[in-house]
């Protein structure tokens, strides 16, 4: 199959499909509609299931129960959406259940606006829902890549019976760029035996599977903790993503970027490069587990003077950046939110501002 | 070959077909032939890359795009400007009405039904066979019969936009203009023309076709990258 022309949102519900997910449960809401509304057309062709939620909070469950079954399943929302399914995000870890979820980010607090936006980086990494628990998170930066990550989100999630999110802003969802699709469909999960209700003499094995996260006795509460936090090392120590960009050079300035605005920054490096000034870039693929050693290197490049996070938030990864520099250089942040992505110019104007 | 359409002309199809990037060089294109052009951006579903996102470029040229009020125009509610029935009633040469994807975009024609009623107007379907669900003939006529059901209106044209935006090759373009001539034949529907970039143009032999071309100068483009200068041969 050749390429197709496709907007991010459409892909996305396609390379689910194609990654065999046949379970969708969700709630509209913009800029990420039109993953409903394309797999409302494509989930009844292969014979899966689109269900339509009465809000985002029963559709939370609905994966919940699903992924209990042992089935593969995700839903897609929008900031305020992922906001109400928190709740199940947190029972879903705490039952260690693979599930995926795509938050097309906009524009917060509160219903805030539709246009793109990377506030949730806080909620997605940090928390969002109770309890020690944590996504694996990954952050597209194009269609295609958005279609790869969303086809590797399913075997994460099952690898660590652990939701796994895409964290794509706005504009990842509402722009259209040519893809590919890998042609093979992937079934359901192997693994599923291990955690999955769906009768003993399916698994022809006598051990029973009960899925809970009601834990009354302190040790084992504690013990289940430990364990789940064993799986969170194992991802820092396995599924680090990033891409570098112009490290080569004899940089003066590091940018740290992901999503759609480092697409925003690499532009503006390669005018900076045209006037004489060197700037690298550490692009995270995954915001948890973090590149930590990735930014921690780039930033004791001899000619490096300052390290700047750019994104479209009030600065919420610069702590994490910040973190990873231990103190070498000094840590900037340039952002902007609110909907207006910040254009090259102002990128070249802020990194110069810091030099 | 020219481009020979004057009147009401309002552009249709399915999602993300490329009707907005068309109408925008369309107005254009007619503006330049010496016609006054306004146009309507009526797509009150789609909440990104709206014609709205062009519009003080087109206003340079002397192209009035009517759009909802100011404190509504990033909102993804269905406002339709009262001004709309006004155009349509009284039109300029050339009045383009730029609807919304699918047949829920042209829901809003229905609003629209008294003062459309009586007029000659042209309502022309943009293919694009590179999209999902158009990549067949058969794709293609479904959205046209639900267009048609849910406008009230008869499609009477074809564009064809065979378009992989940066990565479209000549060969696409020629793949694209079989496509949407058989889709000509089998539909009845006249081609009325095909698009090209700006950037593919040189490459293209113009004899090839046996229908005008467009010439599209990308205009709604990721803030990463620049917006080709709109008829640059004006100015």
């Amino acid at each position: 199959m050749g390429k197709i022309l496709m907007k991010g949102n459409e892909a996305i519900g396609e390379a689910a499909i194609r990654a065999g997910c046949l379970n969708y449960f969700a709630y509209p809401i913009t800029p990420q509609s039109e993953v409903a509304e394309y797999l409302s057309r494509r989930m009844p062709e292969v014979g899966g299931v689109f269900l339509q939620g009465e809000s985002e909070v029963a559709v939370s469950y609905m994966l919940f129960g699903a992924s209990a079954c042992g089935a593969r399943v995700f839903t897609t929302s929008s900031s305020p959406g992922i906001s109400l399914m928190s709740e199940g995000i947190s029972y879903i870890a705490g039952a260690q259940c693979p599930a995926v979820f795509v938050n097309i980010m906009r524009g917060g607090p509160g219903l805030g606006g539709i246009l793109p936006s990377q506030a949730d980086y806080f909620q997605a990494t940090k928390g969002g829902g109770h309890g020690d628990y944590r996504l694996l998170v990954m952050a597209p930066a194009s269609v295609q890549e958005a279609v790869e990550m969303v086809m590797l989100a399913f075997p994460l999630a099952e690898k660590y019976r652990n939701p796994v999110m895409l964290l794509g802003d706005g504009l990842i969802g509402q722009m259209m760029e040519p893809v590919e699709f890998p042609d093979h469909l992937k079934s359901e999960p192997t693994n599923k035996d291990e955690w999955a209700t769906n009768g003993m003499d399916t698994r022809g094995s006598n051990k029973r599977n009960l899925v809970k996260t009601l834990f009354l006795d302190a040790g084992k509460l504690n013990e289940h903790n430990l364990m789940l936090k064993a799986k969170y090392d194992r991802m820092k120590r396995e599924e680090i993503r990033y891409e570098l960009y112009n490290i080569e050079s004899d940089y003066k300035a590091l940018i740290v970027s992901y999503g759609t605005m480092s697409r925003v920054c690499k532009t503006a490096i390669d005018n900076m490069k045209d006037e004489g000034l060197e700037v690298g870039m550490v692009r995270p693929q995954t915001l948890f587990p973090f590149p930590e050693n990735a930014v921690y290197e780039a930033a004791s490049k001899e000619s490096c003077k300052v390290v700047v996070s750019i994104e479209m938030s009030m600065g919420q990864m610069v702590e994490d950046v910040e973190r990873c520099v231990k103190g070498k250089l000094p840590v900037k942040w340039y952002g902007k939110c609110g909907g207006d992505v910040p254009t090259p110019e102002e990128v070249v104007e802020a990194v110069k501002s810091f030099l | 070959m020219e481009i020979d359409l004057d009147g009401i002309v309002i552009i249709v199809g399915n999602y993300g077909s490329g009707k907005t990037e068309v109408c925008i060089n369309l107005a254009v294109n007619r503006k330049m032939a010496g016609l006054e052009v306004r146009i309507a951006d009526l797509d009150l579903v789609n909440p990104y890359f709206r014609t709205r996102e062009a519009k003080t470029r087109l206003a340079e040229l002397g192209i009035e795009v009517v759009v909802p009020p100011k404190q509504y125009m990033q909102a993804d509610l269905p406002i339709l400007s009262p001004v709309v029935a006004g155009m349509i009633r009284q039109p300029s040469q050339l009045t383009l009405l730029d609807m919304g994807g699918n047949d829920v975009g042209v829901n809003v024609l229905a609003a629209l039904g008294d003062a459309l009623s009586g007029r000659k107007i042209h309502v022309l379907q943009v293919v694009n066979p590179f999209r999902p669900f158009t990549d067949t003939a058969e794709g293609c006529l479904k959205i046209r019969n639900e267009i048609e059901m849910a406008s009230r209106l008869s499609i009477s044209g074809i564009i064809g936009n065979a378009n992989l935006i940066d990565e479209t090759t000549v060969e696409d373009i020629y793949t694209g203009y079989d496509f949407v001539s058989g889709l000509s034949k089998e539909s009845g529907l006249p081609l009325k023309f095909v698009t090209v970039a700006a950037e593919l143009m040189p490459e293209i032999d113009i004899k090839h076709f046996t229908c005008p071309v467009l010439l599209i100068e990308r205009q709604l483009v990721p803030p990463w990258k620049r917006s080709i200068s709109l008829a640059s041969k004006m100015k």
